[in-house]
């Protein structure tokens, strides 16, 4: 790959990357890591692949495992199975409560959610993956993608709620703008 | 299909409708067709849905990483197994895989030295940034990299804590913070770099001044045991070798 293909390979998706990574890695540095470990990879690696179209999705699919491969195990994670179903209801207000926030703290929320629905989240949000190249990027089954988009979105919906509490507050994420000083 | 298997699925239906085809969702969205309560459902949940990602959308990654990206990978060209960390490992920037014209000015370049990214980061960020910004010892720091004849800082004059905490301009290179300022010399622009040596235990050799040029500039980078450093200016290497 010559200089300038992988200039625009990373112009087209260094940003939406990060925003993957900040969702997962719910710091500004950990996520700028992330992104440039997965360039590093592809110049080390994914130049083998020809068909650009494929990129996009390697490009995710490598940054999630770098993630996973990455984070400490926790002992303390709760199992899928012992979550409850998800709450299927919008309130009224959602879309409204959503558009009157900023961005930082909508990230903020996304973060809260636990990781194994915040990554699929992330994707169907971000990129508007559909359901089936969600479970590619992730290597996981359709039917599992669908139901931790559910749990995900109630979670989602549930941070929202409880950054209007009185009392509670979405804090906006490290590294939001950038550079931490100007 | 119950009412709640149907919002099951159709939670999954991305909001600019581009999943009407699928087969996978005929059932569920002739259900939410027919039944009001479950359309107005529907309609919230797409409104809902479009929303949120309109707003994650919006949030921009820090200035410097694209060209961190860009700088990186050119450094390390095809090098392969290096963990995180990489751009500032010993074991990157072997002068062969350079795409840069590398040469020593007062000892020859390592082949392993770990100084060539951070001057390849900063041509990059020299010449895409902006810059500005300084706390009260950013400029005295900067006061003393302008003293005619001054030979440039070391670890007795530099704070980082308190220079990055001061407001001085912080980036983000691999993972690590590095402090940058401007200063003039002579009446040519030069751009200071400094960030902490960070490589495996035991690796805290110093390093001789290596040099890049490129077309937007020029840099050099060495070390010491404490930091890393590296001057870029638009001005080319002579400019450097002289204020070095």
């Amino acid at each position: 790959m010559t200089s300038e293909a992988f200039t625009q390979l990373v112009d087209a998706h260094y940003a939406p990357l990060y925003r993957f990574a900040m969702s997962l890695a719910r710091n500004g540095p950990d996520a700028g890591d992330l992104v440039q470990q997965t360039f590093f990879i592809w110049a080390t690696k994914g130049h083998g692949i020809r068909e650009l179209s494929k990129a996009k999705s390697w490009l995710f699919t490598t940054l999630y495992r770098e993630f996973l491969r990455g984070r400490r195990r926790d002992a303390r994670s709760t199992s899928l199975e012992d979550l409850p179903p998800g709450e299927n209801e919008p309130v009224a207000q959602d879309a409204d409560r959503v558009s009157r926030i900023d961005s930082a703290a909508v990230m903020s929320a996304l973060q809260s959610v636990e990781e194994p629905f915040r990554a699929p989240l992330t994707l169907f949000y971000l990129e508007e993956m559909s359901y089936q190249e969600i479970a590619d990027a992730l290597d996981v089954p359709i039917g599992t993608v669908m139901s931790r988009l559910s749990r995900g979105k109630a979670q989602l919906r549930a941070a929202f709620v409880s950054a209007d509490t009185p009392g509670a507050k979405v804090l906006p994420f490290p590294g939001a703008g950038g550079e931490r000083a100007s | 299909m119950t009412i709640d298997e149907a919002k099951f699925i159709l939670c999954a239906y991305r909001p600019s409708g581009r999943d009407a085809q699928l087969p996978a969702f005929g059932d569920a969205l002739r259900m939410a067709g027919a039944d009001p309560a479950l359309g107005a459902w529907f309609a919230r949940s797409r409104a809902y849905d479009a929303a949120v990602a309109g707003k994650l959308r919006r949030v921009e990654p820090p200035a410097g990483l694209r060209e961190a990206i860009l700088a990186g990978a050119r450094a390390s060209g095809q090098q392969r197994g290096l963990g995180r960390g990489w751009a500032w490992a010993s074991g990157v920037a072997a002068a062969a895989a350079l795409a840069f014209v590398v040469f020593s000015m007062k000892t020859p370049a390592r082949p392993d030295a770990g100084g060539a990214p951070l001057a390849a980061f900063a041509i990059s960020d020299m010449t895409y940034a902006r810059h500005g910004g300084r706390g009260e010892p950013a400029g005295a720091l900067v006061a003393a990299l302008e003293a005619k004849g001054a030979r440039m800082p070391g670890p007795g004059q530099i704070d980082f804590d308190r220079l990055r905490d001061t407001g001085c301009r912080t980036l983000s290179f691999a993972g690590r913070d590095v402090i940058e300022v401007c200063f003039s010399r002579d009446g040519t622009l030069f751009h200071f770099y400094v960030a902490r040596r960070d490589g495996p235990p035991g690796d805290s050799a110093e390093r001789g001044a290596s040099f890049i040029s490129e077309a937007e500039g020029a840099a050099a980078a060495w070390s010491d045991r404490s930091y890393d450093y590296a001057v870029a200016s638009k001005a080319g290497v002579d400019a450097i070798r002289r204020l070095l």
